[in-house]
């Protein structure tokens, strides 16, 4: 094996961009949906 | 909708794309590194989550300026949107580098100056947002803002220098000339990945805010009525 290679570690990969990838989608949505209601909000007006 | 709102769609459409296929490409194609094996794919999500969060900072920080000068509520709007934004990527990138931090140097946290200015930066500019949710007054709650945005961009080019000014266990930015070329494609794909999809973030939560702003002066006639009212005389 050689000097100073990390084995494996494709757990630590996976964590980082399943935070990623949830983090980015929950603010996502979370703007989409306060959009949405005021969208619905002017279309009441 | 707007046109400009549904280009905006479409350009966070395209930034959700590029990002599937740069994080394809670093978790499979790209090569593993010399020293730090596959846990070193962490920096297609890293290095862009950091200069991204970065850049928004900035976009608030010459925003923050405009809207001192002009007083528009555009100003304003857009840069409560990149300060959000920006702290949502700064949040992330502090995680991503924990795990990364985790796996090899074998702690979660160092209070090296990197880290530290990192997490520095991320509360000063969430510590104007918290400013802006307690300000009722629509003016005075653009113009504290505004002030503190600019206070707070004194900490981002610390974040970026610090590894070349002063001794750090973080490595020194990543460059192509640091990098194995097969490395730098995913890496850039998945910086403009995350630049568009800020943009899009960003138009969506500046919207927002102008439909705040909006609400808040509409409402505002009534409190002044009732305030001179001849029933209050």
């Amino acid at each position: 094996m050689p000097e100073g290679v990390i084995v494996g570690g494709w757990g630590y990969v996976i964590a980082a961009y399943s935070i990623t990838a949830a983090g980015l989608l929950v603010y996502t949505w979370s703007l989409i949906s306060r959009l949405r209601k005021l969208e619905r909000d002017q279309g009441n007006e | 909708m707007s046109r400009s709102f549904r280009k905006m769609n479409l350009v966070g459409a395209l930034g959700l794309i590029l990002l599937l296929v740069g994080s394809a490409i670093g978790l499979f194609v790209a090569p593993a590194e010399k020293h730090m094996g596959d846990v070193m794919r962490i920096i297609y999500v890293h290095v862009p989550s950091a200069w991204v969060s970065m850049l928004c900072f900035a976009f608030a920080f010459g925003l923050a300026i405009w809207s001192l000068w002009s007083g528009k509520a555009q100003a304003d709007a857009r840069m409560t949107g990149a300060i959000e934004t920006g702290v949502v990527l700064n949040g992330l990138l502090l995680i991503q580098g924990s795990i990364w931090a985790r796996a090899t140097w074998g702690v979660w946290w160092d209070w090296d100056v990197r880290l530290t200015t990192s997490l520095v930066m991320m509360l000063l500019f969430a510590g104007v947002l918290a400013l802006r949710a307690v300000v009722d007054d629509t003016h005075r709650r653009a113009t504290w803002s505004a002030v503190a945005t600019i206070v707070a961009f004194v900490d981002v080019p610390l974040v970026y220098f610090c590894v070349r000014w002063w001794r750090s266990l973080h490595q020194v930015q990543s460059t192509p000339d640091t990098l194995d070329p097969a490395m730098v494609v995913p890496l850039r794909i998945n910086a403009f990945a995350i630049l568009f999809v800020a943009l899009w973030l960003i138009s969506m939560r500046s919207r927002i805010e102008l439909e705040r702003r909006r609400q808040e002066e509409v409402e505002a006639p009534e409190r002044i009525v009732f305030e001179g009212s001849p029933e209050h005389a």
